[in-house]
């Protein structure tokens, strides 16, 4: 069905649609229990505490030392984790955009079972595979570590192997022309057109990789997040409050660093 | 005009078409329901210099495109120094016949100069050092001689992005002389240039189609320059071959005519 003969089309319809969407929302709200079902027993008094627990943050030379401790394992999951990413991601990449081996049904259907692989890679989230490798490995630094690099290489890939499909064809066909086979052209065409893109997605893919390892905690990882949901549970706020500005920091940091390296790499 | 018909020599053509290093029989292309090119023959010697002339839009780029194997024909054999190439893509067996000259020069502007001249050399090279002279350039010296030959030595390291039309025109020149194919395909390569500069690529050109006893077909519009520098020359129109003269035959007035957009084209016979 096209838009043009769709239902949808009238703008009758659409309203029907809105207001179905609005009923069922306002229907969702009053099937809450709203009497101490939302915000559990006790908690009214920590959302008025936690805010104040800011001024002061802890900040007692021991607690900064494990802030310290928890930023850096973190950082060395997420840095490993998104270097594994890089080196799975782009020979899948490179397999998956089909711009190897001769042209036909064979590259065709490898193509196609790369991105189908490439797919199933990254629809499952990184603290499910984070469950399944600490359920294997134990709650050690590589489960932490592929559970990064499994669904980001399948995110990496995917856009690998687009930007590799997506530059533009005139440098290729005189590159075949000069005597290139399919991978001559993609190491001396394909592979220098789009590496500072690769590059650049890659760093902005290490910042969503440090926040993913910092959560890593929910399954008993350590770093930031676990020692955030410690403090959390023994309801000391101010710690609480040091290692989520420890995190802001290294998003911060992160950040700087990788717009400035993107920055370099475009221009 | 029709005197100038080529007659083609068809009877050497089946006795033996060695002779020709460019054999191509009735090649023909159509775009939808437009005729870029409609059957030509079109047969070359070694040694001889081709211009391609016509108004815009007569099939000049497509015959090259065609010999160069980027467009298959919908009809026709090509024979390349008596090799059938019909269904051939561009890589390593066409590039020892054929090299061709875009009008966009088809460089890889993300690499340095020297990356895109070695780029001559990938249909002989195999994988392992193709990627080793991507990070540490061999035969840097034969490519220091060739682009010292065309006046930028100098520009060797840089990136090919940050050269003049001009320089990049020589880049891709410098390229062609590395992949030395016997057939040198130009298309427009003097549109863009001063009537010095012209002159001197042309000279290059066709030095490089004598240094590999070869041929040269380029399309032009400079009849000076296709006098001095072309043996022979082939009219289009609208896809028609028009005439297919020794280029000292070609008088202002059948240029004129050719270009006149008043003037009927002739038909296919
Ligand atoms: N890829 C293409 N798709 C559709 N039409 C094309 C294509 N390439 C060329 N043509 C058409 O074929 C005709 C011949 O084009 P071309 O060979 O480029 O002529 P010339 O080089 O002499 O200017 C033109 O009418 C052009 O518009
Ligand atoms: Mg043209």
């Amino acid at each position: 069905m096209t838009w043009t003969n769709s239902p949808f089309r009238s703008l009758d319809a659409r309203r029907l649609l809105s207001l179905v969407l609005i009923g069922a929302f306002v229907w969702s709200l009053s099937s809450v229990d709203w009497r101490g079902g939302i915000v559990h027993t006790g908690g009214g008094d920590a959302l008025k505490d936690f805010p104040l627990a800011l001024f002061p943050p802890e900040l007692s030379p021991g607690f900064l030392k494990l802030g310290l401790i928890a930023s850096w394992q973190t950082v060395v999951h997420a840095v490993a984790g998104i270097t594994l990413a890089i080196i799975i991601g782009l020979p899948l990449g490179i397999i998956a955009s089909g711009s190897l081996g001769k042209p036909g049904r064979v590259r065709m259907l490898v193509a196609a079972v790369m991105r189908f692989i490439l797919a199933f890679m990254r629809s499952i989230h990184e603290l499910i595979w984070a469950v399944l490798f600490v359920a294997a490995f134990g709650l050690s630094s590589l489960a932490a570590v592929l559970a990064i690099a499994i669904p980001y290489a399948g995110i990496l890939g995917r856009i690998y192997s687009e930007l590799l499909n997506d530059v533009s064809e005139g440098p290729l066909d005189g590159l075949r022309s000069a005597g290139a086979s399919p991978a001559g052209v993609l190491i001396y065409g394909r592979m220098p057109m789009v590496l500072t893109d690769l590059l650049s997605y890659g760093f902005y893919r290490f910042e969503c990789a440090i926040r993913a390892a910092a959560i890593m905690s929910f399954v008993g990882i350590r770093g930031l997040g676990f020692e955030i949901q410690l403090s959390l549970h023994d309801l000391k706020f101010a710690e609480v409050w040091t290692l989520l500005l420890f995190l802001f920091g290294l998003v911060l940091l992160v950040d700087y660093w990788s717009t400035s390296v993107r920055r370099s790499l475009n221009s | 005009m029709s005197q100038y018909q080529n007659s083609s020599n068809r009877a050497t053509h089946d006795i033996n078409h060695s002779r020709f290093l460019v054999d191509g029989r009735g090649l023909s292309k159509v775009f939808g329901t437009l005729t870029a090119v409609s059957p030509l023959d079109i047969a070359i010697k070694a040694g001889e210099r081709v211009a391609l002339v016509g108004p815009s839009g007569s099939g000049k780029s497509t015959i090259l495109y065609i010999l160069a194997g980027l467009i298959p024909p919908d009809s026709g054999d090509l024979f390349l120094d008596s090799k059938s190439t019909v269904g051939l893509q561009p890589g390593r067996e066409l590039s020892e016949f054929v090299g061709l000259i875009r009008q966009q020069l088809d460089l890889v502007p993300q690499l340095p100069v020297v990356q895109n001249v070695l780029a001559g050399r990938l249909g002989q090279w195999g994988l392992l050092r193709s990627l080793v002279s991507l990070f540490s350039a061999r035969e840097r010296d034969s490519v220091l001689a060739t682009l010292s030959k065309l006046g930028i030595a100098d520009k060797i390291d840089e990136p090919t992005s940050q050269l003049s039309g001009g320089e990049q025109q020589r880049v891709a020149i410098a390229r062609l002389m590395l992949q030395a194919p016997k057939i040198i395909l130009a298309d427009e390569p003097v549109s863009s240039l001063d009537p010095a500069r012209a002159d001197e690529i042309l000279r290059l050109l066709t030095g490089l189609a004598d240094d590999i006893g070869g041929v040269m077909v380029a399309s032009l519009h400079a009849p000076d320059l296709i006098r001095e520098h072309f043996t022979r020359v082939i009219g289009l129109r609208e896809g028609v071959l028009q005439f297919d003269i020794p280029s000292e035959e070609l008088m202002p007035s059948v240029l004129e005519a050719l270009y006149d957009l008043d003037q009927q084209p002739i038909p296919i016979s």
